[in-house]
């Protein structure tokens, strides 16, 4: 659940022994904000006291996207980690940093090999146009249409509805879950269900092949699958020291880069 | 209380010592409470002010309301208030009142047998059992209710039929009113039984006795003299287990629905497995936007509504106690 959890992790550097000219106290990097780019900010911390040992101390919470933008710009973090992209209603004075991208499937129960929705096919289903599995080609099931979103404050719901849907409305018929996992369960027990969610949480379920195109790493990061989304790395103002060094170093460096492919889509 | 002709002064300063540290730590809770209110209140006005009465009312879908006022734009003129949380209200009524009243016939029964009529073995398992189950964290009772019963109820319970006959207007997953009271009853029942079990314990064995002697039958016994006279502390017990039921969110967040609906009774008996979502439910799916200012306010709105009604409960209950105290137990 989205239960704020300070010092999640407190990754601790090792004391080095640090030239008495540089000699400063060690700077410490806070974060908070969404529950899913907090694994993978997690990983990247470690990769970079690795790379850079001692160069800071870590802090990571959660709480969701919207906390996280609402901590750094109220100075609460140095870091604010959204999964969302930006909107108008955020706070003045943070910047935004983009750090990867992550996929967003749309998923059926493993009873319904559904292969391959057009994007008119998804808007279709997801806002109560098509309310029977019967109209939708390639569907193994017939019978109502159960449509599993996230409620309205999250970050892949937001993503969903800019990528997949545009202007279209998601029906208000719709079970709102509030987080990845409550979806994928919906979706696991129920034969007629269908729903979106993040791609470290498919296991089990039936990838709709959006525009028929795999969702997985792969596709993802070739470009060939479109249901992309951003996460970023809020800062209040230009990221510094510390934090932009962090920030550059995720973005640019080939270590950053390999953690980040191990369960993301890279920038680069 | 040591009268003042006792010269006994150790246990005396002990005492008066009792008496100020608790004292003080009696008021800071009363403080603390009022607080509390106090400062949901405060934070929950704009959502009151905004919309008046008609924030209790219905019309349009709340979902889409709460989604708008997500959407809010940044400039605090222009946030965006109107909700009508009917829907809500309604169904944390449905969900409380159907667990608390399906609990008081199982609870009363199962503490009467547990007193009166339960073999000593059977009774030394029982009772713990039963203490024990009040404790289970409610996350648990979520858990089985999202992995077995919602599943269960989905998939045998609704027939295809049932779910097209509706499909127009609401989903029929699993996720439903009776999931949500079943477990939610399951909740509850085992603090009720406790309380009665205690209070039925607590009635003067002279007065069932009495009724004895008069030859009256056991059960008669039990359900004109003892449960008559633990009837305050029945309507204590039921108003802890509404006041649990009323604030229960991660368990009925997972099986009740997860939309803003408003189950309808004239549907028949697919009124039973309609979704719906109660406030306490609503608070913590939308938890994530807390930081959305008319948002929050308006959780905190969710909020002051579940708060106002326990302490009406609890006035209410008084209320309804004073005149059975007459004749009644209190343990």
């Amino acid at each position: 659940m989205k239960h704020r959890m300070p010092l999640a992790l407190t990754v601790m550097a090792l004391a080095v022994a640090i030239p008495a000219s540089t000699a400063s106290a060690r700077t410490t990097i806070s974060m908070s904000g969404s529950t899913s780019v907090a694994p993978l900010a997690a990983k990247l911390a470690k990769g970079y006291l690795k790379a850079h040992p001692g160069a800071a101390t870590f802090r990571l919470g959660q709480g969701g996207s919207d906390v996280g933008v609402a901590d750094v710009a109220a100075g609460r973090v140095t870091i604010g980690n959204s999964s969302r992209d930006p909107k108008a209603s955020d706070p003045g004075g943070i910047v935004w940093n983009r750090i990867a991208r992550d996929a967003i499937c749309i998923a059926t129960n493993s009873g319904n090999t559904v292969a391959g929705l057009t994007q008119a096919q998804v808007q279709a289903i997801f806002s109560g146009q098509v309310r029977d599995w019967s109209q939708v080609p390639g569907a193994t099931k017939s019978g109502p249409i159960d449509v599993v979103v996230r409620t309205a404050a999250s970050g892949t719901q937001d993503a969903f509805q800019k990528i997949f849907m545009g202007s279209a409305k998601v029906s208000s018929s719709a079970a709102q879950k509030a987080s990845n996992g409550l979806v994928a369960q919906a979706i696991r027990s129920d034969p007629n269900a269908v729903g979106y969610v993040s791609l470290a949480f498919t296991q089990g379920l039936n990838d709709a092949r959006y525009k028929g195109v795999a969702c997985n790493l792969r596709t993802a990061k070739s470009g060939q699958y479109e249901g992309v989304r951003n996460f970023w790395m809020v800062t209040r103002g230009k990221a510094q020291g510390e934090a932009l060094r962090f920030i550059r170093w995720i973005q640019r460096s080939r270590a950053a880069r390999a953690i980040t492919a191990t369960g993301w889509v890279p920038l680069h | 209380m040591a009268g003042p002709a006792t010269p006994a002064s150790a246990p005396n300063r002990s005492d008066k010592r009792a008496e100020l540290a608790l004292g003080p730590l009696s008021s800071v809770v009363l403080v603390l409470i009022a607080g509390m209110v106090v400062f949901v209140l405060a934070k929950a006005w704009p959502s009151f002010a905004n919309n008046g009465l008609a924030w209790f009312g219905g019309g349009g879908n709340v979902d889409d309301q709460l989604l708008e006022i997500f959407n809010s734009p940044a400039n605090p003129d222009a946030y965006e208030y109107t909700i009508h949380a009917w829907p809500l209200l309604y169904a944390t009524a449905l969900v409380t009142g159907g667990a608390v009243i399906v609990g008081l016939a199982f609870a009363l029964f199962a503490a009467i047998f547990i007193v009166e009529f339960a073999p000593e073995r059977l009774r030394a398992v029982l009772e713990p059992v039963v203490r024990l189950l009040a404790a289970v964290p409610s996350v648990i009772y979520g858990l089985i209710g999202i992995l077995v019963l919602v599943p269960f109820v989905g998939n045998h319970l609704i027939s295809q039929g049932r779910k097209e006959s509706v499909a127009y207007v609401v989903q029929l997953s699993g996720n439903s009113l009776i999931v949500a009271v079943v477990v939610l009853t399951v909740m509850i029942t085992p603090i009720m039984i406790a309380l009665i079990v205690d209070a039925l314990r607590a009635v003067p064995g002279s007065w069932t006795e009495g009724a004895h002697a008069l030859g009256a039958n056991r059960w008669r016994v039990v359900w004109t003299i003892a449960v008559r006279a633990a009837r305050p502390a029945i309507v204590g017990a039921c108003v802890l287990a509404t006041a649990r039921a009323l604030g229960e969110a991660i368990m009925l967040s997972m099986v009740s629905g997860s939309v803003g609906f408003a189950p309808n009774p004239l549907d028949g008996l697919t009124f039973f497995v309609e979704p719906m979502r109660p406030l306490a439910a609503t608070i913590v799916d939308n938890a994530e936007g807390l930081s959305v200012k008319p948002l929050g306010q308006t959780l905190y709105a969710f909020a002051a509504v579940l708060l106002v009604s326990s302490l009406m409960l609890s006035l209410g209950a008084w209320a309804v106690r004073q005149p059975m105290k007459r004749y009644g137990v209190r343990p």
